[in-house]
């Protein structure tokens, strides 16, 4: 069973795995060691936290802060996007 | 391969100062707000934080470095976890004893009983408020009726509430 992540943290993950795998950084290629790397580094800044999903098991997810703050992200690259077409 | 457990992560003073500070942003969200339901806002990330920690069976601990951390170095030995978090993250100027102590009751009556896909805010609303709620925990969980309790519900049918129930284990935080 791997750590139980939302696809915001999966991607960041991924992207660290990935780094891994390709010897970049010297690290432990194994995804459930990486991924506890990663989350713990997140949490401590912040950005990622702990709760209990439906069936009553630890996932992770992004802070609410790291989630506003990518929701006003987006919204900029759409209102860009938007200002470009005209 | 696949189907061993998942690694536990432990958690570091770091981790649960991070944690403390997010939710102290919630008590200040709270205090901006003019939402009367603001609070539960707040009561949630309180509610989810312990809930973690209880299942981890490391509540107990971890309120106590919580309170710790916080300077509190002669507080009590085996703080009640919800109460010792919002102690911690709660201007107390803004909120009294009482009404710290009316949400730590509030929160442990829903750690008991609420459904793990029902949000808190739906729960304690469901349930009559915040001031229902924690009557009903003195009813039911409470000094008068801890007697009653032991006899009408059974904690440990299901695994959350069996750890938030007993409330065990050793601290992780390096």
């Amino acid at each position: 069973m791997t750590i139980l992540m939302d696809e915001v943290l999966q991607e960041i993950v991924d992207q660290a795995y990935g780094a891994a795998r390709l010897g970049r950084n010297g690290d432990s290629s194994d995804r459930d060691v990486i991924s506890a790397k990663v989350l713990t580094e997140l949490e401590v800044a912040g950005d990622a936290m702990r709760y209990l999903d439906r069936k009553g098991r630890i996932a992770w997810r992004v802070s609410p802060w790291l989630r506003d703050h990518l929701m006003d992200l987006q919204r900029d690259a759409e209102a860009e996007f938007e200002a470009e077409d005209i | 391969m696949l189907d061993r457990p998942a690694p536990a992560i432990d958690l570091s003073i770091d981790a649960l100062k991070a944690n403390l500070q997010r939710l102290e942003g919630e008590w200040e969200a709270y205090q901006s707000t003019r939402d009367r339901d603001g609070i539960y806002g707040f009561l949630t990330a309180v509610f989810e934080l312990v809930a973690v920690w209880a299942h981890e069976g490391t509540a107990v601990d971890y309120a106590r470095w919580a309170l710790w951390l916080r300077g509190h170095r002669s507080a009590v030995v085996s703080p009640e976890p919800f109460a010792a978090v919002i102690f911690c993250t709660a201007d107390r100027k803004k909120a009294d004893y009482r009404t710290r102590s009316k949400w730590s009751r509030v929160l442990r009556y829903a750690a008991e009983y609420k459904d793990l896909d029902e949000p808190l805010a739906t729960y304690i609303k469901r349930k009559g408020g915040i001031n229902r709620c924690a009557a009903r925990f003195a009813r039911r969980l409470g000094r008068s009726g801890r007697t009653e309790a032991t006899e009408t519900h059974r904690p440990l049918d299901r695994p959350f509430r069996q750890r938030t129930f007993l409330w065990c284990g050793g601290p992780q935080i390096r």
